[in-house]
């Protein structure tokens, strides 16, 4: 059961970053996470349960001169649904319509898939790729502090992140693809909905007369963290995307992933997929 | 038409069978009305829990429960060395409920507590300390069956290491078994040894069956009360009250007489609520002890760890043809994983053997079963009972076979497909038989030939989808099955005097839909509309007996019973109505609530106000009626053989399939169906009931998979264990051949379990059509398709297991 004493629903920022000074407080967002976590025993609720879903500073989909910020609190179906996001992010909307199924999207944020920090967290690859950097707030002293850092340094491991436990994440922002943009998103599973992730893949770039630079590519499943692939990101950078490049990039991108067996796949099978998934991907992209 | 025609009310004729009739209970269950278990309570009410082993084999040291007796709020705390008269549950009675010693798997019960909240409950669980011993874990039924092995049930032994030879008769719980085979079944008809000199071409495969579970929406419970005089009230989700209610009193050693069986709405069966399991009696200790009611309810993680899955099974099939496609002969062995303990799993070989001695016309069949005790989970009846694992060998080597000798594969069935009139190596007789019919329109509805041979052709060219089209038949039971030696269902009939009439019937509805069926067989009979009839259908105190929901029985045989019952009534208020109007008996009919003319439909009095009339006069009268039915079936001999159902049902179903041979993805486009069920009673339930098989059949051929790794269950969550969701559901077309059996209701013969038999056996003829590729392994997950189409499946083989 849980050492719950206390529960905590404050309605501004400055009062949630007081609340998390000394540590012993968990939070909870739209808790698809936290409730099946903390049922099956994995995590204890600590002595405060504090519940975001009040504080304003947290919710909302804004264009801020060059970034589109998304708040913490934006659920699933609200990113999926947003014009903003529709125009300029269609790989995350792509991300999204394959995330769980309508109930959880309805109540799942994206802070809540960032701040669990699965290797498999779908938002997590097309973020990566788009080169996200996640906003933190806290309050060291009587203030409150806010400052960003890159997704790509963010994780540490499965369910660990950069983020202290006094902190917040309060959103996340993503610089407007410049134009010429490309991004494609794929994930495998055993069935089409309400799955976890297999392996998943984001790719992205800024795709001109063929050539494609600025290549981020990330990989979800198949390490301890989502991950840049930076090899595979180096055979990419600066090539044209003909059948032959197509498939030694895919090569490099089997070749640097270091999954591992377990319910869902094996080792090996990841791999294969990495690399077909890649090169399918690649195709698109070149004849798009 | 003129005003003095229309003083004559004519009542038209009408008919209920074949209509679109929703289930009687569906307006309750879809608005959340519906009380299950889960939302009884009893004042005064505990709540039980169980503590489960922590090992897989191990011996049992010490138990200590003290601290778990102190917690306040406990009432009960409860281990095998508190109940000294336990009696062995289970099919072969090697089951303590409570374990005694030893524990042989996940699952395995060591103590109970119950408590004023499940709270509290789980708390004490918490508080107790076992010490174990472990022993070496037998995991895999192969090693097991060895000679030599070490046994999961051994004879215990004296002080000094000598055996103990227990009296004979004593169950196995008590006297151990000197190896790991907890059942043995053979079976043979006709001489495999001549059906293979006969042979042109012979194949043989081991197929590999995995393990699912049937994962109802409402969890196991129960809830059980002894009264101030020590008669025993128990709310329960069994299929078969009866027979159990008399298993509770031997392990209670109580009379019989004394229980009482309710049981509430049932959150889903599919043969999963067939047998008694640990928590059962359990609950009914804790409530003995306490003197206090107890609610047992499952977590869902415990559902997955504590409930009975499916028979595992390894297979090898050896068949063999002649050129002319005549089948010559099959010979079959498997080894059947039998967990730890024996429930009915261990027994599907009765119903497996059916498939491979007489789906279609075999000469000679020679039919083994091992099951053999591991630490694994233990297997028991599911929806298809045998027939799924036997169908995915056979059906597959059908194809295989048509391929061998350069025949196309309907025909190759066509040609050995049974008959009407036919009796069978098994002494299986078809009174009705639509199986041909099933095969063609089948084919003919999902253009088989054509697009079998177009995906063929289209195996080498480019692109990653692949579209492949199989086809798989089923036999099973329709008519009930006399596994017992009665197959009998009772049925108490009584009209009021407004005309309603209630049906009290022993056959229990679990969500299949029989209460609206069988409400329908009784108004037809006696003319009355459906919103006319009351079903009582879940006390042990009220209803007659029967023998449970199983084998796809109960429109069948409690149809059977309700119509018996329907007609002695309707009887008697024609030959009550005859004397009163002086008209002839036969002259007359019930329809539309009306006593008419039968000829020209014309009023004779309403049905309400004669039934007044009866009961209101000087020697006043009541129409009800008692009605028992036991069909003209015959429990098998010793060699399996006999004519164990009524009737047969068949079925044939077509699967259609897209492999993505980039990631071994496959998709299932679309199902087409043809059952022979006799007759379509309703439209609206047989649709459901066969959509939800198919999905079933889904689940089993490519997401469900219970992953046990050493005696150790993976996955035992819905984020893992993978049950088909909306999305993945194929476009279905359902065709129903009706082939009208004479021993029917109305015609029909049972159809609960067939749908989802031929799914999995189709859809690997639909891969291995997609492309090239055989899959011997289910279910065919993603990375399982796409190493066999990497050739990085290892080919099964399995030597079998020699019968003495
Ligand atoms: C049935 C089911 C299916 C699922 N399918 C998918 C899927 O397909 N893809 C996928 O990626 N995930 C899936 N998930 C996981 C989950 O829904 C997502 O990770 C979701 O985004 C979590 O968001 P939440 O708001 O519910 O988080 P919560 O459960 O509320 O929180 C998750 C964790 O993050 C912390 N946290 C939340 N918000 C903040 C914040 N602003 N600052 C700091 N810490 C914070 C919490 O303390 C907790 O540790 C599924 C879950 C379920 C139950």
């Amino acid at each position: 059961m849980t050492e719950l004493k206390h529960y905590f629903a404050p309605t501004s920022l400055d009062q949630a970053v007081e609340c998390l000074k000394d540590g012993d407080v968990t939070i909870l967002a739209g808790g698809t996470d936290l409730t099946p976590q903390s049922q099956a025993g994995r995590i204890k609720i600590k002595h405060t349960l504090m519940n975001i879903r009040h504080i304003p500073q947290l919710t909302g989909i804004t264009l801020e001169g060059r970034e589109i910020r998304i708040g913490a609190l934006a659920t699933i179906t609200e990113i999926m649904e947003h014009p903003l996001v529709r125009e300029h992010l269609p790989v995350l909307v792509e991300a999204c319509d394959h995330f769980a199924s309508d109930q959880i999207r309805n109540a799942g944020t994206i802070g809540g898939n960032i701040c669990n920090a699965s290797p498999a967290g779908d938002t997590l690859i097309p973020l990566l790729v788009l080169d996200a950097s996640v906003e933190l707030a806290s309050m060291p002293e009587a203030k409150l502090y806010r400052h960003s850092m890159p997704l790509s340094t963010f994780f540490v491991g499965p369910g660990k992140t950069r983020k202290s436990l006094c902190e917040l994440v309060t959103g996340v922002r993503i610089p407007l693809p410049a134009p010429g943009h490309v991004a494609r998103f794929f994930k495998l599973g055993t069935r089409p909905a309400l799955d976890i992730s297999t392996i998943s893949i984001g790719v992205a770039g800024t795709l001109k007369d063929g050539v494609l630079s600025n290549a981020r590519v990330a990989f979800g499943a198949v390490a301890p963290t989502p991950t840049r692939a930076a090899q595979t990101e180096q055979a990419l950078e600066g090539q044209r995307l003909d059948a032959a490049t197509i498939e030694r990039v895919a090569a490099v991108a089997r070749d640097e992933v270091k999954p591992i067996d377990d319910v869902r796949a094996t080792a090996w099978y990841r791999k294969e997929m990495i690399h077909n998934i890649t090169k399918r991907i690649l195709s698109h992209v070149a004849q798009a | 038409m003129n005003v003095a025609e229309k003083k004559a009310r004519v009542i038209e004729p009408d008919s209920l069978i074949g209509k679109r009739i929703p289930k009687m209970d569906a307006p309750e269950k879809a608005s959340g009305r519906t009380r299950y278990i889960h939302d009884i309570n009893l004042s005064g009410q505990l709540h039980g829990k169980i503590l489960r082993s922590s090992r897989i084999h191990a011996l049992i040291k010490s138990i200590d429960v003290s601290a778990a007796r102190a917690l306040p709020g406990v009432h009960v705390v409860i281990t095998a060395a508190d109940i000294p008269d336990q009696r062995p549950i289970g099919v072969a009675k090697d089951h303590f409920p409570l374990k005694v010693g030893r524990v042989r798997s996940q699952r395995d019960e060591i103590a109970a507590v119950a408590a004023e909240s499940e709270e509290i409950a789980e708390a004490a669980l918490k508080l107790i300390k076992v010490e174990y011993e472990d022993l070496p874990v037998i995991s895999d039924p192969e090693q097991a069956i060895m000679p030599g092995a070490a046994l999961i049930h051994p004879e215990p032994h004296g002080a000094d290491g000598s055996h103990l030879h227990l009296k004979q008769g004593m169950s196995i719980a008590h006297k151990g078994k000197p190896d790991n085979i907890a059942m043995r079944f053979d079976y043979v008809h006709g001489d495999v040894v001549q059906g293979e000199a006969e042979s042109d071409v012979v194949v043989e495969d081991t197929f590999k069956l995995h393990y699912v579970t049937h994962c109802c929406m409402g969890v196991s419970g129960m809830i059980a009360e002894f009264d101030a005089s020590g008669n025993l009230l128990m709310y329960s989700n069994t299929q078969v009250p009866f027979l159990h209610k008399r298993e509770f009193a031997d392990y209670l050693n109580m009379d019989p007489a004394r229980i009482r069986i309710i049981q509430p709405p049932i959150g889903g069966g599919f043969g999963s609520k067939l047998d008694i399991y640990p928590f059962e009696v359990i609950c009914l200790y804790l409530a003995r002890a306490a003197k206090r009611p107890v609610k047992m309810l499952f977590t869902r993680e415990e559902e997955f760890l504590a409930s009975p899955t499916r028979q595992p099974v390894l297979l090898t099939l050896r068949s063999g043809c002649k050129k002319d496609g005549t089948l010559t002969f099959r010979q079959v062995h498997t080894l059947h994983d039998n967990g730890a303990y024996t429930s009915w799993g261990a027994t599907t070989p009765f119903v497996m053997m059916q498939t491979f001695s007489s789906l279609y016309r075999v000469p000679h069949c020679d039919y083994h079963t091992a099951a053999v005790y591991t630490n694994n989970p233990y297997a028991g009846s599911f929806r298809g009972y045998g027939n799924l694992q036997a169908t995915f060998a056979i059906e597959q080597h059908m194809d295989m076979l048509a391929e061998k000798i350069g025949m196309d594969p309907l025909e190759f069935r066509l040609k050995n497909a049974q008959d009407a009139g036919e009796t069978t190596g098994q002494g299986m007789s078809f009174k009705s038989c639509g199986f041909k019919d099933c095969i063609t329109t089948a084919a003919r509805r999902s253009d088989y030939s054509r697009k079998a041979r177009e995906n063929a052709a289209n195996r080498g060219k480019p692109g990653n989808i692949k579209r492949g089209i199989g086809m798989a038949s089923m036999l099973h039971v329709g008519g009930g099955a006399k596994i017992y030696p009665s197959d009998g269902c009772g049925t108490i009939l009584k009209m009021d005097d407004f005309a309603n009439v209630t049906l009290i019937t022993g056959a229990s509805e679990i969500g299949q839909g029989s209460e609206t069926v069988l409400s329908q067989l009784v108004c037809e009979e006696l003319g009355l509309p459906i919103s006319a009839i009351t079903v009582v259908n879940n006390d042990t105190a009220i209803t007659p007996w029967d023998v449970g929901v199983h084998a796809s029985r109960t429109t069948f045989i409690a149809g059977n019973s309700a119509i018996g019952a329907a007609k002695k009534a309707k009887s008697k208020i024609l030959a009550v109505a005859a004397k009163k109007y002086d008209v002839a008996e036969d002259e007359l009919d019930l329809r539309g609530g009306f006593v008419i003319q039968a000829a020209s439909g014309e009023v004779v009095v309403e049905l309400s106000k004669l039934l007044r009339n009866l009961h209101f006069q000087d020697k006043a009268e009541l129409v009800m009626t008692t009605f028992y039915y036991e069909p003209p079936s015959v429990h098998q001999d010793k060699g399996f053989k006999g004519d164990v159902s009524a009737a047969y049902a068949w079925g044939t179903q077509v699967v259609e399939v897209e492999v993505d041979t980039d990631t071994g993805q496959v998709r299932m486009t679309k199902v087409t169906g043809a059952h022979d069920v006799g007759r379509v009673l309703n439209r609206l339930g047989i649709e459901g009931q066969i959509e939800g098989g198919v999905v079933m059949g889904q689940g089993y051929a490519l997401t469900e998979d219970l992953l046990i790794q050493n005696g150790v269950m993976k996955n035992p969550n819905f984020r893992d264990y993978k049950l088909v969701t909306a999305p993945e559901i194929p476009e279905m077309d359902i065709a129903f051949i009706e082939s009208m059996d004479g021993e029917g209701p109305q015609g029909a013969k049972g159809v609960g379990e067939a749908p989802s038999i031929c799914i999995a056996a189709a859809t690997a003829n639909a891969i291995a059509n997609a492309t090239g590729v055989r899959m011997y392994e289910l279910p065919f997950t993603p990375e399982k398709v796409y190493r066999a189409l990497r050739g990085q499946t290892p080919k099964l083989y399995w030597k079998p297991w020699k019968a003495d």
